[in-house]
């Protein structure tokens, strides 16, 4: 039961970490099952969802701050930057696409929309003013829920570390990747 | 090269876990310019259009 201002702040924002969990896990899942090998640039997408998702992770841990929020609303922005780049080099009728759609929409298009929800919803949770201004001090024990979806966040951001290893080895990626590298 | 931010939010995540709070952020720093010096470097990437 939520009896605490700023309760409720750290359960939206348990929801919003598994939510980017869930996009992790989704890219994770075209690749691994689908045989759809990411491009340098969705790498980066991925990566942009690792820094909008840290300051998420770090309300989670710390409480939440003005600049856990600013956190992420700076990497979803430049996650953003890089998926509407992806988006416009697609743009031009009959240039073709990368990858597989998923309900009629690539990833990169989700990723956009993803990234932008991230900033509304951190705009959005910015206007509660009672969650940074609790007197009683944060736990360090977090329950079940924020404490999953931080342990599954922080286990896909260092699988991310070994997937692109593999993908592009030490160096750059190749711009179409045809296989694993190492 | 290409795994260098995951690698450095990682780490920021683990010294959050360790509730280094300062040495986090200054990862995600990091981090961040390494994705944005990345996204420069592959910002003219090939568009395979046949004109």
């Amino acid at each position: 039961m939520i009896t605490v201002p700023g309760d409720l702040s750290r359960l939206l924002n348990a929801l919003g970490l598994i939510a980017v969990d869930t996009l992790l896990v989704i890219a994770f899942v075209d690749q691994l099952w689908f045989r759809d090998l990411p491009c340098p640039i969705c790498i980066l997408q991925r990566a942009g969802f690792v820094a909008a998702g840290f300051g998420i992770a770090l309300n989670l841990l710390f409480g939440p701050r003005p600049s856990h929020y600013g956190m992420t609303i700076v990497g979803a922005a430049v996650g953003a930057a890089i998926a509407m780049r992806q988006i416009l080099l697609h743009i031009v009728p009959d240039s073709g696409s990368y990858g597989n759609a998923v309900f009629g929409m690539h990833l990169y298009t989700w990723a956009f929309i993803g990234f932008v929800l991230m900033i509304i919803g951190s705009a959005v949770l910015l206007l509660d003013d009672r969650q940074f201004a609790r007197s009683e001090p944060w736990s360090n024990r977090l329950d079940v829920l924020p404490l999953t979806a931080l342990v599954t966040f922080i286990v896909l951001a260092v699988g991310n570390i070994f997937s692109t290893l593999l993908l592009c080895g030490a160096g750059f990626c190749p711009e179409a990747p045809t296989g694993y590298l190492i | 090269m290409m795994s260098l931010p995951f690698l450095l939010f990682a780490c920021g995540l683990g010294a959050a876990w360790l509730s280094q709070r300062g040495a986090s952020m200054g990862f995600w720093i990091a981090g961040l310019v390494v994705l944005l010096v990345l996204f420069r470097a592959h910002f003219g990437d090939a568009l395979n259009i046949a004109l």
